[in-house]
């Protein structure tokens, strides 16, 4: 039973990250960017290389994966969906699901598709009272929790959080009091840019870096950001963990083959339940 | 070189069909259907269950594709069609992926990732081999064409005119008293049984499926064609069709010219000239190369701008 919460939460801390930057662009621009995962897959393999060729220690590297991130996420933005803006949701959400394919396949075309694993210690899980827990689990769910706690405290106490919030509200209202919209937004795609290359930083410690993590991972990310009702990074690390928690059911009681299955499933539900999430507010859409 | 020939029309001939049914879902109704895949696989692996398993002949199996697909088509629309776009894309993303988990793992309805193998061919007796490729095409040509006047008749027809509307502004067909739902379930049942008939069309032709068949990259180039040909236009989502297969199928003949690049690195190019090619298109040019008609009311009244048709 502990067991299985430990696991949950391990998964989750994969998850939340780049489950809080799915909702900040989503609570920014309205669509659903369907591109996380192959952002995720992209930090992976960003901090693979710092890591493994450039032999840097890994936490390095986890940051050097954040800022590629940052910049490969603003990059897409102005490349891709700045010119975008307006179209229907559908549209936006083809395209993401066609530039996550191209970047799946520019790593594919760069790396190989042979697996690939960070250069870590072996060290033995800790075992406390029979419940086994490895050093990397802890390390990965406290960095995890750190990131999005500093994310929140980022939205709610800085005046560029407060900004950000602004723009998410009403971008017309904003930039008629004076607010640098385009900044700001460029600001929140860093920052969603940077919880992207984390959270592959943490699959990286946790699962074979390889370019096929880009499906694995796209669909718990937006489970989770729609279970946490698409509003707030709590709410992304609440969906993240129910969504941790579904698969190890699933896992335990049913078959891991249908683990797969499980963020859709429970997307589907809460879609049909509760079309604004379990948490947060009803956001307008367009 | 005729016979690949043959096989690239036989593709682009079932890639047709897949289009079209997704231009009646997308491009007349509006509905986004990132599902594809599921409904072709379904049809696939209940056309091959039929006639292997069960014993079937081909049109048999056909036919249980088709309602296999009408009724899994029917789910999902029923779960799903109430909610707004891009959550009804999710919906039917997520049915494609469960679906390809099923085969996977259900090994003793479909042999799971070695492939279900199928014996049972659309052809007459006493052909060669070169015969068989050729009528094996020519079933698939004949039911391209079938679902090309069908689409093409529909989108005429007031019930097109109503998918029409409903695609630009369900507000207004609902005012005139149009059970927008019923339209959109029809559109979406519709499309869905068409889809699982290309699969059930796929499984005879190739006679190995694999649940890697039915994965994102076939759903990326049906979604390719529709785009390209124009949202819409039925002529535009066959010409669509036959120029996305013939430029993926074309492009595997640069891979000699590119000795530095080993086959993953090639396979691995094409997807990403595919993706940027769909993402420019939506970028630069959102109507497609044919543009659907402008739909102009009889007499146009000079101050109205008739609508131009492309999707918002």
């Amino acid at each position: 039973m502990i067991q299985m919460i430990i696991n949950t939460l391990a998964s989750a801390a994969i998850v939340a990250p780049a489950a809080v930057a799915f909702t900040l662009v989503f609570t920014l621009f309205r669509y659903a960017n369907f591109a996380v995962g192959g952002f995720v897959t992209i930090g992976a393999f960003a901090a693979w290389t710092f890591n493994v060729p450039l032999g840097l220690p890994l936490w390095v590297s986890g940051i050097g994966a954040m800022i590629f991130c940052a910049f490969a996420f603003a990059a897409s933005d102005r490349l891709v969906f700045r010119a975008l803006r307006g179209r229907s949701g559908g549209t936006l959400l083809l395209v993401s699901i066609a530039l996550s394919f191209v970047l799946e396949n520019i790593l594919r075309f760069i790396y190989g598709a042979q697996l690939k694993s960070f250069d870590l210690p072996l060290t033995g899980p800790i075992v406390i009272s029979g419940i086994r827990i490895t050093r990397e689990t802890m390390a990965v769910v406290s960095v995890s929790l750190l990131a999005i706690l500093a994310v929140g405290a980022i939205l709610v106490f800085t005046p560029l959080g407060r900004a950000l919030r602004a723009v998410a509200d009403n971008p017309s209202l904003a930039n008629v009091r004076g607010l640098p919209v385009p900044r700001v937004e460029t600001f929140g795609i860093a920052i969603a840019g940077a919880m992207l290359g984390l959270s592959g930083t943490l699959v990286g410690v946790d699962l074979a870096i390889d370019p096929n993590l880009n499906w694995a991972v796209t669909i718990p990310i937006i489970a989770a950001a729609i279970v946490g009702g698409l509003g707030s990074p709590i709410g992304a690390a609440a969906g993240a963990i129910l969504i941790g928690a579904a698969e190890e059911l699933t896992v335990a009681f049913l078959s891991p083959t249908y683990k797969g299955a499980v963020g859709f499933a429970v997307i589907a539900l809460v879609l049909i339940l509760r079309p604004q999430g379990l948490l947060g507010d009803k956001v307008d859409r367009k | 070189m005729e016979s690949y020939l043959v096989a690239i029309l036989t593709v682009a001939g079932i890639y047709t069909i897949l289009a079209l049914a997704l231009n009646l879902q997308f491009g007349l109704t509006g509905l986004i259907n990132f599902g594809v895949v599921g409904f072709y696989g379904l049809g696939a692996y209940a056309s091959g269950i039929s006639t292997e398993t069960f014993h079937m002949p081909f049109v048999g199996g056909l036919v249980v594709a088709m309602i296999v697909g009408s009724i899994g088509g029917a789910l999902v629309a029923l779960l799903s069609l109430r909610l707004s776009g891009d959550f009804l894309a999710i919906v039917t993303l997520g049915f494609a992926e469960t679906i390809r988990l099923v085969f996977n793992n259900e090994d003793w309805l479909t042999r799971g990732p070695s492939g279900f193998s199928i014996m049972t061919r659309p052809v007459i007796d006493g052909l060669t081999r070169q015969g068989n490729a050729w009528f094996v095409l020519g079933v698939i040509a004949l039911a391209a064409t079938i679902i090309f006047a069908l689409m093409w008749r529909l989108s005429r027809t007031p019930y097109g005119r109503v998918l029409r509307a409903i695609r630009e502004d369900d507000l207004v067909p609902s005012t005139l008293g149009k059970n927008i739902f019923v339209y959109r379930l029809q559109a979406f049942v519709l499309g869905s049984a068409i889809m699982a008939g290309a699969g059930s069309l796929y499984a005879h032709y190739v006679q190995t499926i694999t649940p890697e068949n039915f994965t994102t990259p076939v759903a990326i180039l049906v979604w390719m064609s529709v785009i390209v040909g124009g949202a819409g236009n039925m002529i535009g989502s066959v010409l669509g069709a036959l120029a996305v297969v013939f430029i993926y199928e074309g492009t595997r003949f640069i891979g000699p010219w590119l000795t530095m690049l080993d086959a993953e690195q090639i396979s691995a190019l094409r997807f990403i000239i595919i993706g940027t090619a769909l993402i420019l298109m939506i970028r630069f040019r959102p109507e497609g190369l044919l543009p659907e008609a402008s739909q102009r009311p009889a007499e146009a009244a000079p101050h109205i701008s008739a609508s131009e048709g492309s999707h918002r």
